[in-house]
């Protein structure tokens, strides 16, 4: 199989020289390609792939050359079509100076190509390409010894200026025009070598389109195309000989392909220890120093609890003190607008009606809390973008691997407190079913944002100036009954043993603005658009089945939500919040957990108790029955689109069943042993 | 070099390639370069959480919910432990 078939030395029938350019992605190769070629340029597809090729010509002392724009590549192995493209390139249409664009910047990455383009025996000048960001960089470049050491002309460059160009061209034709007399020889180690030899003598004779050396590195390597070439080639699959060779080192590919390949890095790095010069890397960095603390064997949890207990309090400082009341008057001042201006028309009652108490009263419950779930998230953010939950995974996931579970299972938990749905599907990545399966099972624990307008009504109207407080151990508790389920599950259900993996912590860095907000805003206005679609639809819904029949007293306990509530509620007495209101509540958050604030904004807004849902609530809760409540939606059965989501990921309506119920059953245990315990303790 | 950064991925509580790289005396770009061939080659697996769901953010109705924290991890194959006991 080839990819190539065009002559390239052919131009109108004029015999011209061939330039190829090869790097790596980002390598400024494209640049360098329209720096050299300008409009000159036709851009096709390499025969039979979907390799984009690009071509151009340039003239330098009256004389045209090609240039071939090959595929930006990281090496020449046969991975992908670029390389197989590349290497064929290279290899059959023999272009008369390939030259290689290096990243000055990215030097040590860039060279495995170069090292490969030497054992291919091509003949190269490396562009140096970049070269002022390198220096920006303070990377220091020995030109001198790059090139004595890799035994090619370098040239530095900066494509994207033009500069060095003429440089390049004048130094590739010099090269086109004269036997390479110094090449670097890279040694495999002895066994190795001696295998290259042996293959080396018995190609020798053999009249073949790749290089024997390379071949032999080829082969060593374990490299299925050239296998494949192999077995094409009638002289070569014929001799017994050469196939024990083949089949003796198929059995040792991957113990040759390592040392190959860790010898290529050996070089890269002898060039590199004499030809660059970096700021001083070897001394402990500041990432270093910070986590010697934050990620500390007994500092690194209570450090992490400290620091989501902070932000908490500061989302209610900020969201509450500074910004609290901001929205609700503005909902208000519309609501009382839009009413007016409906009375004014003599719409009928019931627009009023679902108006005022079914959007304004619902919808507009939810988005009351918009400036608290601002601010949280805005500080979330922060921690994100300096590199901070990656330790608050790290160490939480040393109490995860300490409980004898699969540590990796803590990465979708913290997904989990964004949302359930993504959470689930991120347990994509563990290794095993029974991991999968324990992760996704303790999943809708992890508390999502949908469920912080529940938290934050009854914090406002119970614990005003301990909401940080209040919030922080509701999500602590989640995270503990999560890892108990999981915990009693690996035990139970999905015994093995957990696999063993290693977080890599990125260095911390300064947030910035734009991450930031734009963090910020993806939440936020993923709240709005459920406001605006599922929760409108549910209070819809909702407004309807209160309203109804028609001639009962609206949102009472006789329409039909009244009677659902009123069915539902003795299930939840024990819990102490045994009124249809808080039932229809709970029920509607399986539809989606905003609807639940929305729903008791909407019955509390219609039973003439006031408009106020926090003045409602602190009539109809305690501040025990308050407590219990949250714990309930914390824990209880998870939303539609989750319940969905686990059916999809397991495949089976079994486990999604299993959700439903043993979620609802650890939720109402947790909520009554709240209110009884509670209660014997003499809260109220 | 690879066997040797598989040998302080193996030995680290996490990884930090910076660490890797004094710790072997390389630049961290090479330390980069390691991870990306004992990938693949197969003896350890990457993988970035959430990122992997096989879904692009844009055709996902939960995206704006998405906690796209980005926790990369490691982990080592049957393959590199094989290695490593070598």
């Amino acid at each position: 199989m080839s990819f190539v078939d065009n002559d390239y030395h052919m131009v109108r029938g004029i015999q011209v020289n061939t330039i190829a350019l090869v790097g790596n992605p980002n390598s400024g190769k494209t640049t360098l390609f329209n720096a050299l070629t300008g409009s000159n340029q036709h851009v096709g597809n390499w025969p039979g792939v979907t390799v984009e090729k690009k071509e151009g010509k340039i003239k330098f002392n009256g004389k045209t050359y090609n240039i071939v724009d090959l595929p930006g590549i990281y090496s020449l192995g046969a991975f992908s079509e670029d390389e197989i493209v590349a290497r064929d390139f290279i290899l059959k249409n023999n272009p008369d100076i390939v030259i290689n664009v290096v990243d000055a910047t990215n030097i040590e990455r860039n060279l495995y190509l170069t090292t490969q383009l030497l054992e291919m025996g091509a003949k190269i000048v490396i562009a140096l390409n970049m070269i002022d960001e390198a220096e920006e960089r303070n990377i220091n470049l020995n030109i001198d010894a790059l090139s004595e050491k890799l035994g090619a002309p370098v040239v530095p460059t900066i494509a994207s200026k033009k500069k060095g160009i003429d440089e390049l061209i004048k130094k590739s034709i010099e090269l086109m025009e004269k036997d390479i007399e110094h090449k670097p020889h890279i040694s495999y180690g002895e066994s190795i070598d001696k295998e290259i030899e042996k293959v080396k003598d018995f190609l020798s004779n053999k009249n073949l389109e790749y290089p024997p050396q390379w071949i032999a590195i080829k082969l060593l390597e374990g490299d299925e195309y050239i296998y494949e070439f192999i077995n094409n080639h009638e002289d070569l699959s014929s001799s017994e000989e050469f196939n024990k060779m083949v089949e003796q080192f198929k059995k040792n590919a991957e113990k040759y392909e390592l040392e190959i390949i860790d010898k290529r890095y050996e070089f890269v790095n002898s060039i590199t220890n004499e030809g660059v010069k970096r700021p001083d890397v070897m001394e402990e960095t500041m990432t270093d120093k910070i986590d010697k603390i934050l990620t500390h064997k007994y500092l690194g949890l209570p450090i992490f609890a400290l620091i989501m207990l902070i932000v908490f309090q500061l989302t209610f400082a900020i969201g509450e003190d500074l910004l609290g009341g901001l929205v609700e008057e503005g909902i208000e001042i519309l609501g009382g607008f839009i009413e007016s201006f409906l009375i004014s028309i003599n719409s009928p009652d019931w627009i009023i009606s679902f108006v005022a108490e079914g959007l304004i009263g619902g919808v507009g419950a939810v988005l009351e809390f918009i400036p608290l779930i601002v601010v949280l998230y805005m500080l979330m953010g922060i921690l994100e973008d300096t590199g901070y939950m990656a330790r608050a995974a790290y160490v939480m996931d040393n109490i995860m691997r300490a409980l004898g579970l699969q540590g990796k299972t803590f990465i979708s938990m913290i997904v989990g407190f964004g949302c359930n749905v993504p959470g689930i599907m991120a347990t994509r990545t563990l290794d095993n079913k029974k991991d999968r399966m324990i992760a996704t099972l303790i999943n809708p624990f992890m508390s999502c944002g949908a469920k912080l307008p529940i938290y934050l009504v009854f914090i406002a109207a119970f614990f005003p100036d301990k909401g940080g407080l209040v919030l922080f151990f509701i999500y602590l508790l989640g995270i503990f009954i999560a890892l108990l389920m999981a915990k009693i599950f690996s035990n139970t259900l999905f015994k093995g043993e957990p696999s063993y993996f290693i977080m890599e912590l990125p260095p911390y860095r300064l947030p910035t603005l734009r991450n930031v907000l734009r963090n910020m805003w993806d939440n936020v206005s993923g709240f709005l658009k459920r406001a605006g679609t599922t929760i409108f639809a549910v209070v819809t819904i909702l407004w309807v089945l209160a309203m109804l029949p028609i001639g009962v007293e609206p949102y009472g306990e006789s329409s039909i939500l009244g009677r659902i509530g009123s069915f539902i509620a003795p299930v939840f007495k024990p819990a102490g919040f045994g009124t249809w209101q808080a039932a229809v509540g709970l029920f509607a958050g399986i539809a989606a957990k905003e609807a639940v604030v929305a729903t008791l904004g909407m019955v509390y807004a219609g039973v003439g108790e006031g408009t106020e849902l926090i003045a409602a609530m602190q009539r109809v809760f305690t501040p025990l029955t308050a407590v219990s409540f949250m714990v309930m939606t914390l824990l209880y059965t998870p939303c539609a689109a989750t319940i969905a989501t686990i059916k999809k990921e397991t495949n089976s309506s079994k486990w999604a069943l299993f959700t439903v119920l043993y979620t609802f059953i650890i939720g109402w245990i947790a909520a009554v042993l709240v209110y009884q315990i509670g209660r014997l303790l003499g809260f109220s | 070099m690879l066997k040797e950064v598989l040998k302080e991925i193996y030995n680290s509580n996490y990884i930090s390639k910076s660490n890797i790289a004094r710790n072997l005396n390389i630049p961290e770009e090479l330390v980069e370069e390691a991870f990306t061939q004992l990938a693949r080659m197969g003896y350890i697996r990457e993988d970035n959480g959430i990122n992997d769901c096989n879904i692009s953010c844009s055709k996902c109705p939960y995206a704006n919910h998405c906690n796209k924290i980005s926790v990369n991890s490691v982990t080592i194959t049957e393959k590199g432990e094989k290695l490593l006991n070598m």
